[in-house]
């Protein structure tokens, strides 16, 4: 039997999307981390067209990026926790997430899922998701967004 | 370096893959929604689910900083077109198509295609490296496409056994200059004496190759008669 209060994480990469669901990843993360003193880095990625090198200044010079970050180390102040705020460009949003969880050997990815639906009603999971439970090498958490009052 | 292929098939996944791993960038265009999506699975996502003949996606693609477009689909037209639109509309530096007919190898370099490949010519060369189908080997492309390094045997009743290489009135553009001789490679000048089993060692230009041939071995025999 494993102890009640094992540390559940070492090291955890949140995904921030600047959606609903940042809050409650920070939010959720922290609460966890708090105990065991576990590391958080919250990754925001500015995904880019490949009509722009992948070094090219974007990603810092976007106030919505910097806007996301700022938001994510507020809540966790309000919360008492720490978090590392890090800005990637690429091409994909998944693969990127993966890649900096697998880079930063977390042993926890943290994604957020928006609660959306497609034309006809289908729930729609995205693209980053999907990617992240068959490549993450750690274990993969998603946060999906409660449903509206639309949807019930 | 940014590298864009188009074409997906195995030619478009190896050079994508090598270029890769030889640390350029690359994005690769493929209009097969399922196969691109196996490409994407096998080698990342560096995959743009698009035809690349269409100029909207070619710029998506990020063709106006590219600095090499490969077009290596299995469609000689389809190359042409994805090379036409890489030179003229996003001013890429260096374009290179494979051919696949041999017979268009001239219209690609009419319409301004930097580098053609013809597998096509590469095995036929190889072919012919054995077996002499049309007695000219190609030995190699030389000068982005333009010029050809050929050999020739001579064999008895080539109309140049037995002349002086000087007197042989070579096409503009054409020169031969080794002759290689019971295994041994000799320089030809102007005095050279041309022998059956010689094999005169040449660069011609593609157009020319056809009267260097009559020159050297007498007229072309159709193989495919």
């Amino acid at each position: 039997m494993p102890e009640a209060n094992a540390a559940v994480f070492r090291r955890a990469v949140l995904a921030l999307s600047g959606g609903p669901t940042d809050e409650m990843i920070v939010r959720l993360a922290c609460e966890l981390a708090r105990p065991t003193h576990a590391e958080l880095i919250a990754v925001h990625v500015v995904e880019l067209d490949w009509t722009k090198p992948l070094d090219a200044d974007v990603a810092e010079r976007s106030e919505e990026a910097q806007r996301v970050l700022d938001a994510a180390e507020g809540i966790a102040d309000l919360v008492h926790g720490k978090i590392e705020a890090v800005l990637v460009q690429a091409r994909d949003l998944g693969a990127a997430i993966v890649d900096e969880a697998a880079a930063r050997d977390a042993d926890l990815l943290i994604l957020g899922l928006p609660y959306k639906t497609r034309f006809g009603g289908d729930f729609a999971v995205g693209r980053a998701v999907p990617y992240a439970f068959k490549n993450a090498p750690c274990a993969v958490w998603v946060v999906r967004e409660p449903m509206g009052e639309e949807s019930r | 370096m940014f590298v864009i292929v188009v074409g997906g098939g195995k030619v478009g996944y190896f050079l994508a893959r090598e270029l890769i791993q030889s640390g350029h960038e690359v994005a690769l265009m493929e209009r097969d929604r399922v196969h691109a999506a196996q490409i994407t699975e096998a080698i990342g996502s560096i995959v743009i689910a698009h035809d690349g003949c269409e100029g909207k996606y070619l710029g998506q693609a990020g063709a106006n900083r590219a600095d090499i477009v490969a077009a290596v689909t299995g469609d000689d037209e389809d190359n042409l077109v994805i090379c036409q639109m890489a030179k003229h509309h996003f001013d890429v530096p260096r374009t290179i198509a494979r051919v696949n007919n041999p017979k268009n190898e001239g219209l690609f370099k009419h319409l301004g295609v930097d580098e053609i490949v013809s597998p096509t010519r590469m095995i036929l060369g190889s072919i012919e490296a054995d077996i002499p189908v049309h007695e000219l080997l190609h030995l190699a492309v030389l000068g982005g496409g333009e010029l050809e390094l050929v050999e020739a045997q001579l064999r008895s009743g080539s109309p140049a056994v037995g002349r002086p290489a000087g007197s042989l009135e070579l096409p503009e553009g054409c020169s031969i200059f080794a002759v290689i001789r019971e295994e041994r490679a000799l320089s030809v000048r102007p005095d050279t004496e041309l022998r059956v089993g010689d094999k005169v060692i040449g660069i011609c230009r593609t157009e020319c190759e056809g009267e260097l041939h009559r020159l050297l071995m007498g007229e072309e025999t159709d193989v495919s008669a």
